[in-house]
């Protein structure tokens, strides 16, 4: 089953062959918590880096209430916090005006996990291209650029492997 | 999320319709063709929605974005497919894909969005002022996200409003969005006295 994560949303898949996936990504960043064991994986679609507060109903969508949310999220669908491991995808400057918000959403997704003690097994951020990044349960974190080939950043399920 | 009555989006739809039609008039001027035009859409949507609501996510289009300052935040943003952009370009007689080819569509964009501007301050009376443009030819998705995420990212809701445009005998069909936060809807309809609460 493949589900598409929309702007502001994260998903939880816990099915080995599952698939997550944005495609078109820009400034936004999406962020991979996996089980580097265990078939669990969620995806989160950042649009920004920081909250308004005052609660948003979509924690997804700004990167200090997104890591939490996630962590939450696969903790709860029986990942271990100490296997999880996490991919950054995206945060390009699809146009060179106004802020920075790719790089913004990348330094703030960083610093949530820091703060929350998860590793960073790989990144594909910033530049000027889009992305589409993709995890599948048990299987691959891909990021692929428009034309390009997909570049595999983390292998999953080692156990499931073996 | 605040919604929006008919009447308020009837009003929405025809700012655009009349800025679109200005905006027709200088691309018509400007390339010798008749540019056809479709009965624009006004759409309040929560942000997840946005992107599909615009197209498919993975489709390879240029795009010119014009972030506007004044009044209002938020952005002009026209999307080309590729044969769109081939044939813009073949009209203007530069080279698609070249730098030249990039900054001829970006002149396009630039007009079209002065224009529609223009036309949607003289009917409002609000001051709406482009930014110099940029182009961008990437998955749509990524294109529309970015610019989501920097008019209209601390609202719920965006606005789009989205008015196509068509050459006559040129396989270039032209997508031309205004994307502004919730809150410029109630700016944009104030004037016209349709602000009041919504449905």
């Amino acid at each position: 089953m493949l589900a598409n994560v929309r702007m502001g949303e994260l998903k939880v898949a816990d099915t080995l062959g599952d698939e997550l996936a944005v495609v078109g990504l820009g400034s936004c960043i999406a962020l991979a918590l996996c089980d580097s064991e265990a078939p669990v994986a969620g995806l989160a679609h950042v649009v920004l880096s920081t909250s308004p507060g005052g609660g948003s109903d979509q924690p997804g969508k700004y990167a200090d209430t997104a890591v939490p949310a996630l962590l939450a999220a696969v903790l709860g669908a029986g990942a271990r916090r100490r296997r999880l491991r996490a991919v950054l995808i995206g945060g390009a400057r699809m146009f060179a005006t106004g802020l920075d918000i790719g790089a913004r959403n990348a330094e703030a997704v960083t610093a949530a996990l820091t703060s929350a003690g998860i590793p960073i097994s790989a990144t594909d951020v910033g530049g000027i291209r889009g992305r589409t990044a993709r995890v599948q349960v048990g299987g691959e974190v891909t990021s692929q650029m428009a034309g390009l080939e997909r570049n595999v950043l983390l292998v999953l399920g080692r156990a499931v492997l073996a | 999320m605040t919604t929006y009555n008919e009447s308020q989006l009837d009003a929405l739809r025809e700012l655009a319709n009349i800025a679109s039609g200005t905006a027709a008039t200088s691309l018509s001027q400007m390339l010798g063709r008749e540019i056809g035009l479709s009965v624009p859409r006004a759409l309040a949507l929560p942000f997840a929605d946005a992107v599909d609501a615009v197209g498919e996510p993975s489709e390879t289009v240029t795009a010119v974005a014009l972030p506007v300052d004044g009044d209002i935040s938020g952005a002009v943003l026209l999307l080309i497919d590729e044969a769109g952009a081939a044939a813009l370009c073949g009209l203007l007689g530069v080279e698609p894909d070249s730098e030249i080819g990039d900054s001829a569509l970006c002149e396009i964009g630039n007009i079209l969005g002065a224009g529609y501007l223009s036309a949607i301050g003289a009917i409002t009376g609000h001051e709406l002022l482009p930014c110099p443009p940029h182009s961008a030819t990437d998955m749509l998705g990524a294109v529309v996200a970015s610019m989501l995420a920097q008019a209209a990212g601390a609202d719920d809701t965006a606005l789009l409003l989205d008015s196509e445009l068509d050459v006559a005998g040129e396989p270039c069909a032209i997508s031309f969005l205004l994307i502004a936060e919730a809150d410029a809807i109630s700016h944009l309809l104030a004037p016209l006295g349709l602000a009041s609460g919504g449905a």
